[in-house]
């Protein structure tokens, strides 16, 4: 592709610079999009059962705070963890002694706190959507077996939960890949980052483009994972 | 020539299908198709004079983007600054209406090429690499950079060796950043990039960061004023100049043409009038004038 897009000068060198930047860039994106998943899963569970429970001040606290998360851009959370504390609490993020002047890692938390809380919330409406999506009849069925609700949750509505909710959630997690991109208004070096800081720096336009590259390349695999992973779980009911 | 279009032909093909495929932020991959034709007529028509062309539309397109003092929308809502007052007294000149045209900054190389605009006017800094994508008229103003603190740290920093420890931002990629990394102490301080000037004043003022670089006009304009009236220039700091000058599409007649009726405005007085419409302008005139 290299050949297509360089039209005058000093190319293979530049191609493969700018493809090592980026790469870089696409670290800290990776980095960020796993670490997401990895504290929104859990904490969209936690969500999702509060959102449940028959203690109904509980219950309408998350989901008013679910409505303000899914009701504000991300963009705009990420600008309230970054500068809020500073602004509103004089205690500027960069400060606080947990990151120990590493103003870079300052950030990157902050962008994956509002991420985590932001997915974690989308999560939350699905996993809720895929439990009640269960008809009723299972539970009585199994109350009749004489089984415990535990043993009811996890024997015979887990598995069909999970089912009911691969496809929004291969939909939801793919969204996060690009919504990654979002982080660099916070000063979080990711891959789009990079690429207009080539552009400025350089002055070459194609790197930025380049990253839809790296975003296809990255959604086609998870794409592929949960197609297989859906497959998997189909067998169950056919 | 022929192969030359081929191959621009194909790069305009190829950025139109990624982008198609992504999320489509940019304006040269919107409609490829037409961007492509447009490519291929500027580049027939590269031997046709510029200025005629211009002339011919009856329109100078200003590739701009809002900020003070350049070019920014007063309190009633209309468009000033002082290039676009310098833009105006220029188009009236040459017999043209000034239309300015808001661009993503990052894409103004693209927006030039693509004749999406015809000059980009915007307090724009003149950089040896720049030179491959756009021809600069003459400078016009000389600006400065300086460091920007919160003014309880106001006796802590007062000159760049006490800010060697300090945590800085400037833009990325920006004069501000050439700046610190071109300056013996402010080199040793922990230095993180911003997305732009703006966000760096954000982050300043929330205190995540002690100190940032950016343009004087900018800092002119904003320190002292709204939320930021707690912020201060350090005084006292030389750091790298900038100049300032119009960008032209590269081999333009345009350049010749507005450079002499910037030498008429500058000899009646003009522009040292518009000049003095701005704070703190005056003496980036006089720097690059006088």
């Amino acid at each position: 592709m290299y050949l297509l897009l360089s039209s005058e000068t000093n190319q293979a060198a530049d191609f493969l610079s700018v493809t090592a930047k980026l790469a870089g860039g696409f670290k800290t994106t990776l980095l960020l999009f796993f670490l997401t998943l990895l504290f929104a899963i859990p904490f969209g569970l936690l969500f999702a059962c509060i959102s449940r429970m028959r203690f109904k001040p509980l219950r309408y606290l998350m989901r008013a705070f679910i409505y303000v998360i899914r009701g504000t851009p991300l963009l705009l959370q990420l600008m309230i963890v970054v500068y809020l504390p500073g602004i509103a609490l004089q205690k500027p993020i960069t400060k606080w002694e947990i990151f120990h002047q590493n103003v870079p890692l300052a950030y990157f938390c902050g962008a994956l706190f509002a991420f985590s809380l932001n997915y974690a919330c989308y999560f939350a409406e699905i996993f809720r959507g895929g439990i009640e999506n269960i008809p009723k009849g299972q539970y009585e069925a199994c109350e009749v077996l004489g089984m415990t609700k535990t043993q009811t949750f996890f024997r015979v509505i887990l598995l069909q939960v999970i089912r009911n909710i691969i496809a929004p959630m291969s939909n939801e997690v793919v969204t996060l890949v690009k919504d990654t991109a979002l982080a660099r208004t916070v000063s979080v070096i990711e891959i789009f980052f990079t690429a207009s800081e080539i552009l400025r720096l350089q002055f070459i336009i194609w790197p930025l483009f380049y990253t839809g590259a790296f975003y296809l390349l990255f959604s086609a695999l998870l794409t592929l994972l949960f197609g297989i992973l859906e497959k998997k779980l189909s067998r169950y009911w056919k | 020539m022929k192969k030359k279009l081929l191959t621009m032909l194909s790069v305009l093909g190829t950025v139109g299908t990624l982008c198609a495929c992504t999320s489509g932020q940019q304006p040269a991959g919107t409609d490829a198709p037409a961007a492509a034709s447009a490519d291929a007529t500027a580049d027939t028509a590269a031997t046709d004079s510029d200025y005629e062309y211009i002339k011919g539309n009856g329109k100078l397109v200003i590739g701009i983007t809002y900020y003070e003092p350049m070019n920014y929308k007063a309190e009633d809502g209309t468009l000033t600054g002082f290039d676009t007052e310098f833009a105006e007294a220029v188009c009236a000149k040459l017999g043209v209406t000034p239309e300015f045209q808001e661009i993503d900054w990052d894409m103004k190389e693209t927006e030039l090429k693509s004749r999406n605009i015809d000059c980009i006017w915007n307090g724009l800094t003149v950089t040896e690499d720049r030179r491959a994508n756009m021809d600069f008229s003459k400078t016009y103003l000389i600006n400065k950079q300086c460091v920007v603190i919160n003014q309880e740290n106001a006796s802590t920093y007062t000159d760049t060796a006490s800010l060697s420890g300090a945590m800085l931002s400037a833009e990325s990629g920006s004069a501000g950043e050439t700046a610190i990394t071109s300056d013996a102490n402010l080199s040793q301080a922990s230095y993180t990039a911003s997305n732009s000037q703006q966000d760096a004043l954000i982050a300043l003022n929330a205190g995540n960061y002690d100190a940032i670089v950016i343009d004087y006009t900018m800092a002119l304009s904003s320190v002292g004023s709204g939320d930021f009236s707690n912020l201060v220039i350090v005084d006292g700091i030389e750091l790298a100049n900038e100049e300032y000058a119009i960008g032209f599409r590269t081999g333009s007649d345009m350049t010749a043409s507005v450079n002499s009726i910037i030498d008429e405005l500058i000899a009646d007085g003009t522009l040292e009038t518009i000049a003095s419409h701005y704070d703190g302008l005056t003496d980036l005139y006089n720097a690059a004038v006088k």
